[in-house]
């Protein structure tokens, strides 16, 4: 062959063989660049929030917005099959003492919701005591709630108009400890959860559980209305059986979830 | 996969010996067209080599043909050897630059592999229509890249044997003048 035919059948083959490793190249061989790290990435700010005496106006005094929070809780139906799940309508975040253990008249909060500070990074300051009343678990079956629930769970029936606090029908919560999570924003919560369930004296367990902090934010920003917002959800989870709960509808362990959303208004 | 699973082994068999030529033989005579003007004695001779290069690499795809017949000698394990038998008899057919009447022409050697080149220019083709995946692609290259270095070798075995052989010749030549 001549020269030119040679360096054009040269050319000819690279250029087809070169499209063949580039059409070839799928990368799957390639190493993947190293993550830029391998601990969790935690922003936590300052914030400190407090109830303070809940005087409506101050901005720097947060209250519980019990209409837009809930305390609910699931287990197993039967302890196999599907979650079985409810909520309690009336519960609160105060630390219900001995004397405060009584019936009170009134359809609103009977004791005042003050009984937490959060201090965002600073969780050896922070707490909360809340409690919820038995006989409002409510799951939509109002042959339920009112009937086996009230039997089964050791408790009496609704009064109209009437706050139950007293030792049968209140189950309350008290912080012991709280750190930050290692491996992420959220905090681990040692509690105490005391009912009395079916015994014939109320129980107290240490618990551990989850707290999540929804950060601030504004509502309404920029108007006349505008008012501040912030949320703690509480997670853990307690064995029914300690408390004397012998229903086989459902099941050993019973996961509640508390979510509480506060305001400044 | 089956049948099919195996024709494509022996399609990438066949690539892997002979597809690399073309590129070779193409860089060889690229290489003594540029020597040319330097005159230079032993790129020079490199062309004429090329045929019996080839006829090596036909040899040992005859070698591995032999070898994976003689491991079961029964009619079927042959069939199953010959899963695109014009291709693989087109591949044995290179011994025949043995020859010294057919190595004259280096070109012929060329035409010869061009055969297996188009194979793979198949598989391009057929990833352009999306018949294909780049997986087949990149199996191809890896083999391809593979006979490029095997008919080099080959190439350089040769040469360094006729090298050898041209000095023996010569030193009998002294001798006997």
């Amino acid at each position: 062959m001549k020269l030119f035919n040679n360096k054009t059948l040269l050319a000819l083959l690279v250029l087809i063989s070169g499209y063949g490793y580039i059409a070839g190249c799928t990368h799957e061989n390639d190493i993947l660049p190293a993550p830029a790290t391998t601990t969790a990435v935690i922003n936590r700010g300052s914030a400190i929030l407090l109830p303070g005496n809940m005087v409506v106006g101050d901005t720097t005094q947060w209250k519980l917005d019990k209409a837009h929070s809930s305390v609910l809780w699931q287990t197993n139906y039967v302890g196999a099959a599907g979650l079985l799940t409810g909520r309690f309508n009336q519960f609160g975040m105060h630390n219900v003492t001995d004397a405060e253990m009584q019936n009170y008249v009134t359809t609103g909060q009977p004791l005042m919701d003050t009984s937490w500070a959060f201090y965002e990074s600073d969780p050896a300051k922070t707490y909360f005591n809340g409690y919820v009343q038995i006989n409002q678990s409510n799951t939509g079956e109002p042959a339920r709630d009112g009937g086996c629930n009230i039997s089964g769970l050791g408790t009496v029936p609704i009064v109209a108009g009437t706050q139950n606090l007293t030792v049968t029908n209140l189950a309350k919560i008290k912080t012991t400890k709280i750190e930050l999570d290692p491996l992420s924003e959220d905090y681990i919560v040692t509690l105490n959860l005391t009912w009395q369930g079916k015994l014939a004296q109320p129980l107290t367990e240490s618990l551990v559980g989850r707290l999540k902090y929804i950060k601030r934010a504004t509502v309404n920003a920029g108007t006349a209305s505008a008012y501040d917002v912030f949320g703690l959800q509480l997670t853990f989870q307690f064995d029914c059986r300690d408390y004397g709960i012998t229903s086989t509808s459902i099941s050993d362990n019973v996961q509640i979830e508390c979510n509480m959303n506060f305001n400044n208004k | 996969m089956g049948n099919n699973f195996e024709t494509y082994i022996q399609k990438l068999e066949l690539i892997g010996f002979f597809a690399g030529y073309a590129i070779v033989y193409a860089l060889v005579h690229f290489i003594k067209g540029e020597q040319r003007k330097k005159t230079s004695s032993f790129i020079n001779c490199l062309p004429k080599l090329l045929p019996y290069a080839y006829a090596l690499t036909g040899t040992l795809f005859l070698g591995m043909v032999l070898k994976n017949i003689s491991i079961d000698l029964s009619l079927q394990n042959i069939v199953e050897q010959f899963q695109n038998p014009y291709l693989k008899i087109w591949g044995l057919l290179s011994v025949l630059f043995w020859i010294p009447a057919l190595s004259k022409k280096p070109v012929y050697s060329l035409f010869h592999s061009l055969v297996f080149f188009f194979l793979l220019i198949k598989d391009f083709w057929m990833l352009i229509t999306s018949s294909i995946d780049s997986e087949i692609i990149k199996n191809d290259m890896k083999v391809y890249t593979d006979s490029l270095l095997l008919n080099t070798a080959n190439l350089a075995c040769i040469a360094i044997l006729w090298f050898v052989m041209s000095k023996i010749r010569e030193s009998r030549k002294t001798s006997s003048d």
